[in-house]
């Protein structure tokens, strides 16, 4: 189950969805950003960038949770500055599943899944914030509008 | 979104796998299994043409890391041929570019991974 929700006013616009917190729901965020972005004359790769990053952010939160209940919500706003996309979880402390085989695995070869994936939003977007708290997770993507 | 994969196998110990689609959390366990099953069976080397890939994310690249892991400690190789400019940018900006064998074209996969067709 999806939900959207959409607001105008003269300042700003946003874009709201929320999605099962599952791998195969990751898809239908990106098809939405892919949407919002074209609201904003970026590039293809810009675009591209940036439905990368928001599927990097809702991976993180599958990858993390142990519950089926949890969901993430994408929030996005688009100023005259910039299209800020903020991904939340609400995966407590407690729901959190242990680390995959694949991500031991990587960890023995070096490599720190989430660590790749959090590599790639910051090269992907301008900035990115990340909070945690007891409650959830919220990945903040901000990307300047072109000019 | 979807991913299909199609092997071939020229001989006992090389795989070519042809792959489409996009390559993310909810598909790279599909990758993965078929990776563990090539290695399984004696396979050491394996090429996997990635011309078709419209999208792959940090799963992806796990999975891909994690059977060329396994495929060198058995002397063997794991080799990518064909990435869109996308999917090479995503090895270029991780720097994986410098871990894999990334060919152009199959047969230059072939004649440089020294396999027998």
């Amino acid at each position: 189950m999806t939900d959207t929700q959409i607001s105008a006013d003269p300042c700003t616009e946003t874009v709201q969805l929320t999605i099962p917190c599952r791998a195969e729901y990751v898809g239908v965020a990106r098809l939405t950003i892919l949407g919002v972005t074209g609201r904003i004359p970026f590039s293809y790769d810009e675009v591209e960038d940036i439905r990368l990053a928001v599927g990097e952010a809702c991976t993180h939160a599958v990858e993390r949770t142990g519950t089926d209940t949890a969901t993430i919500r994408i929030t996005s706003t688009l100023d005259t500055v910039a299209l800020t996309i903020e991904v939340t979880d609400n995966i407590a402390e407690a729901d959190k599943a242990a680390p995959s085989e694949e991500a031991r695995l990587l960890e023995e070869a070096g490599v720190d899944q989430a660590g790749l994936g959090a590599l790639l939003m910051e090269i992907l977007v301008d900035e990115v914030k990340i909070d945690t708290s007891p409650t959830g997770t919220t990945v903040l993507l901000t990307k300047y509008t072109p000019k | 979104m979807n991913l299909t994969m199609n092997s071939r196998t020229p001989s006992e110990t090389t795989c070519i796998l042809d792959i489409e689609g996009e390559v993310d959390v909810y598909t790279s366990p599909q990758l993965k299994q078929d990776l563990v099953q090539i290695a399984e069976r004696g396979v050491k080397r394996v090429i996997i043409n990635l011309s078709k890939v419209e999208y792959l994310d940090s799963t992806g690249l796990g999975v891909l890391i994690g059977g060329l892991k396994r495929l060198r400690e058995a002397d063997g190789n794991l080799a990518l041929v064909g990435p869109g400019m996308r999917i090479q940018r995503i090895f270029e900006i991780t720097g994986l570019n410098k871990i894999f064998d990334i060919y152009t074209t199959e047969e230059e996969a072939v004649a440089k991974e020294g396999v027998a067709l």
